[in-house]
């Protein structure tokens, strides 16, 4: 059967979103944008199972429950960090005071504070409502650039109901001296957030930003549909972590589209380990030459956690340089895709492309399915993939276990050995070692 | 470094060599198109069992049920209206040479097949169109039990064996294509190996398209029994026509316990034939199954054959070649699935793209629930000739067990310039360097051939490759 099944609230919901856009002064371009993803998403309707990005792990047993979410859930009163949730205040550390921060509670931007270093030299820090009313000249050319309003649709509800979201400017010649995080907080259970973000590095701009997910344990589902947009100028570079730790009862939803110009470089970090079914699509474009982008990224599931991460490394201009490597480690029942693809456009010569899936898989109702795929036509390139999937290797476990180590403890340095290289390369010590205790505490 | 290419149709020689045809002499030829009338006419015509008719109505019901692929190559301008389903060239099929009609005598001795038979092989078949025209097999091997047959014979002749397994590897709902051919086949090849019988030398059959606007749907049966051995090569020419023409095989191999079972293709159909085949082998206990799958023709090729291993100590192997030249599109691949403990596989795709064809790899490596200890290696390389070419790898993994070891690796690049500057340096010039190194990467490959199509894949490849780098 081929028919639409149309998201029940999608009418009711798209109105309100309308409604509520224009009483907050939404530019009119905005309010456009809202109306024709309204449009896509009634049109698209829920993507397909027989859909390549939707046979493998998909969201029915989230589409049910669609009624009992709430697009505009508030976020309790937070007028300062004190008020931010314990979690969050731990994972700030000491450093709160000192670095740019975003924090957004369920559907809405609750803090936005820039620091000194950043506002002196004009890098913008603020929410993407703000930004709206703030800066159209910069935000109105690039929100919806890259991320397709037909994608599909989720994609596009999300663009209709969007809610919150974060803004990063960086002028051309600026280093952000301090780094930037972005963190995403949900409340209780029941709550729908759809944040768009846009982050715009300069000619020859640098920063680092590190962008978290994470909930409050709550028992009834909750559903993050979010999409970032990220432009690098001219010879610019970023270091940018995407760290999702979603509670168990959280689905998870993103997009995320990089364009990465002559002579630029992204450092890119992903890490998976929150949440329940949880699908990202992570694109990035190199468009012009001498472009580089190092994607580092692992998945760890345990229960019954679904993981579905899509890259996509397109290289459209010549000597381009991207290198990726996704990890995978999955317990109990857990289950994941790597889905990754190599596009390499008519005349991208001497392109150098690598693209690497590893999975370690520990129990045998777990599941791993990798497929990388290279799509060539240039000829002048170097376009190498390469997957394994397997179990702890016997030998490693035997020598460590010839020196004592009881069998869990060799596992786990075995396991932790499986993540260390993506690891060490967040650029923050507390976050890396917040992971670790994270990834110790999931080996059990 | 300089790229300048003579523009150089990459098939160059097909059209001498096997593009010419026959004058049509069919002696009895379908309308064109197909609907339930024309399923029944040919199972009438083959004078059939009413189950064998039953079936092919079924399949037919089930392929006019079944969309389009909506992935691989665009299949979009296939008239399946436009078609001849059937044409039966002779009335009978000849038991010696000289019983073969004149004109389709001088077709084959052109493409040296009877040459062939005398030489190395086994047993020969060899089909005009729809029909197989011709069937031979050494007087040994008829004695030990040996059957080598066209398809329809071994209906007739070994009905119950047929029934048996006809359909139970691949089945007419398996996808659209194999519902078709299910429907309309015709010709193709029956074989039985006794238990442990090995046929040490080559059956071998010779497949040819005539007539124009023609549909080929040839099906294959091979049983292998416990212990036994065959090795079957088949190959495959047709005329160059300015429309296209339609091939759509369906080939079952069931490899007992501890058998083993080879078949080698070598396609070469004239760049009209949408190629679009379903092959696919089961493996038990300790037996080995192996394709050797040389694309080198065709307008469109889908092709993945595949293994099942079903029982402990199953292995697969598929080796794969595929060259596209202009308007080309070769998609290639394999598909190995182990359903059972201890069962290993290897896949090994070498694929080059020349002026503008476009040659990849589709595959799949599946390990069932409870196929512990299972083994499998994917390697896929391919080479780009020129910056209009293209290449494509879409490997597939499903993994459900966690006692595996799995590894798939890829690699795609143009003739290395140390390398050709390495042979130039040494005295041998461009051209002839840049054809020893493509031999030299599809060799893996060519050295599983036999002999005598070892020689001839280096030469078409060769032919291929004259005036490829400036």
């Amino acid at each position: 059967m081929t028919t639409i099944t149309a998201v029940p609230e999608l009418e009711s919901w798209t109105a309100a979103a309308l409604a509520r856009a224009a009483r907050s002064d939404e530019p009119a371009w905005a309010i456009a944008q809202r109306s024709a993803a309204a449009a896509n998403a009634k049109a698209l309707g829920f993507p397909k199972r027989e859909h390549e990005l939707w046979r493998r792990i998909d969201f029915r047993s989230l589409e049910p429950a669609f009624a009992s979410l709430d697009p505009w859930r508030a976020a309790p009163a937070t007028r300062n960090l004190d008020d931010l949730p314990a979690p969050l205040l731990e994972r700030l550390g000491s450093e709160a005071g000192r670095i740019g921060l975003i924090v957004q509670r369920n559907t809405a931007v609750v803090i936005e504070q820039s620091a000194p270093e950043l506002a002196r030299k004009g890098v913008i820090v603020c929410s993407l409502d703000r930004a709206m009313a703030d800066h159209p000249e910069l935000l109105r050319e690039r929100l919806g650039a890259m991320i397709e309003p037909d994608y599909d649709g989720y994609t596009a509800l999300g663009a209709a109901l969007r809610s919150g979201g974060a803004f990063v400017y960086v002028p051309d010649g600026v280093e952000a001296a301090v780094p930037i995080r972005i963190f995403h907080w949900l409340d209780g259970a029941q709550v729908l957030s759809a944040p768009r973000s846009v982050i715009v590095l300069g000619r020859n701009a640098r920063a680092t930003i590190v962008e978290e997910e994470l909930s409050e344990e709550a028992g009834d589902l909750s559903f993050h549909l979010g999409g970032t947009e990220v432009f690098l100028g001219e010879d610019a570079k970023l270091v940018y972590g995407t760290l999702q730790e979603w509670g168990g009862n959280v689905y998870h939803y993103s997009n995320q589209r990089a364009q990465i110009a002559r002579g630029a470089e992204l450092q890119w970090i992903q890490t998976v380990l929150g949440g329940r079914i949880v699908k990202s699509n992570s694109y990035f474009n190199l468009t012009g030459p001498g472009g580089q982008a190092f994607v580092h990224g692992f998945m760890f599931g345990d229960g019954r956690q679904q993981f579905h991460l899509h890259t996509l490394q397109r290289h459209l201009a010549d000597h381009c340089t991207s290198d990726l490597l996704i990890k995978g480690c999955l317990k109990d029942r857990a289950k994941s895709v790597y889905q990754g693809l190599i596009q390499v456009a008519e005349g991208a010569q001497r392109t150098d492309a690598y693209q690497a899936n590893r999975n370690l898989v520990l129990s045998d109702t777990a599941r791993a399915d990798s497929i990388p795929g290279l799509e060539i036509l240039a000829n002048d390139v170097r376009c190498t993939h390469g997957a394994t999937i397997g179990n702890v290797d016997p030998e490693q476990m035997y020598y460590l276990q010839a020196r004592g180590l009881p069998r869990n403890e060799a596992q786990r340095l075995i396991v932790e050995g499986f993540f260390a290289p993506v690891i060490d390369r967040i650029p923050l010590e507390p976050i890396r070692d917040h992971l670790k205790a994270l990834i110790q505490r999931k080996i059990g | 470094m300089s790229t300048e290419t003579p523009k150089l149709d990459v098939r160059e020689g097909y059209t001498e060599k096997y593009g010419f045809h026959d004058a049509e002499q069919a002696v009895f030829k379908s309308r064109r198109g197909l609907d339930r009338e024309i399923v029944a006419q040919i199972s009438e015509l083959k004078h059939e069992p009413q189950w064998m008719r039953d079936y092919r109505l079924k399949a037919l019901e089930i392929f006019e049920k079944k969309p389009m692929p909506t992935w691989g190559p665009d299949l979009s301008s296939i008239d399946f209206q436009n078609i001849y389903y059937y044409v039966k060239p002779t009335s009978e099929e000849a038991k010696s040479w000289e019983d073969v009609p004149a004109d389709m005598k001088r077709t084959f001795d052109k493409l040296g097949i009877p040459e062939a038979e005398q030489k190395f092989l086994a047993g020969v078949g060899a089909q005009y169109d729809s029909e197989v025209v011709y069937h031979k097999i050494k007087e040994n091997l008829e004695k030990q039990g040996v059957v080598f047959l066209s398809c329809d014979q071994g209906l007739k002749e070994h009905e119950a064996l047929f029934k048996q397994y006809f359909g139970t590897v691949i089945p007419s709902t398996d996808n659209k294509f194999a519902a078709l051919n299910s429907a309309v086949w015709s010709g193709g090849s029956f074989i039985y190996v006794p238990k442990g019988v090995k046929v040490d030398v080559p059956l071998q059959a010779y497949f040819r398209i005539n007539t124009k606007d023609m549909g080929q749907f040839e099906r294959t049966l091979i049983i292998v029994d416990e212990g036994a051995f065959v090795h079957y090569v088949e190959g495959c020419t047709a005329p160059v026509y300015s429309s296209d023409s339609l091939h759509s095989a369906v080939v079952e191999i069931i490899v007992k316990p501890n058998a083993r079972c080879r078949y080698t293709t070598i396609q070469n159909w004239s760049n009209n034939v949408y190629n679009l085949v379903t092959k696919r082998a089961v493996a038990y206990r300790d037996a080995t199954m192996e394709w050797i799958d040389g694309n080198l023709g065709s307008k469109i090729t889908q092709k993945y054959p595949s293994v099942y291993m079903m029982e402990p100590g199953a292995h697969g192997e598929i080796l794969s070649i595929a060259f596209a030249g202009h308007g080309q599109h070769q998609d290639a691949g394999g598909k190995v699935i182990h359903c059972a403990p201890n069962t290993s596989s290897k896949i090994i795709s070498k694929s080059i793209s020349k002026d503008g064809g476009r040659a990849g790899y589709r595959g799949l490596v599946k390990v069932q629930k409870g196929a512990v200890d299972s083994r499998s290696t994917v390697n896929c390389d391919a080479l780009l000739m020129d910056e209009k070419s293209r290449s494509d790898t879409y490997p597939y993994m499903e993994i459900e067990e966690d006692r595996v070891t799995i590894g798939h690796e890829a690699t795609v690049s143009k003739i290395g310039d140390e390398q050709l500057f390495y042979l130039q340096s040494r005295g041998i010039d461009k051209e002839e360097a840049a054809a020893m190194i493509v031999s030299g990467f599809i060799e893996p490959i060519v050295k599983e051939l036999p002999m005598e199509y070892a020689v001839e894949m280096n030469r078409l490849i060769q032919l291929q490759m004259e005036g490829s780098v400036g």
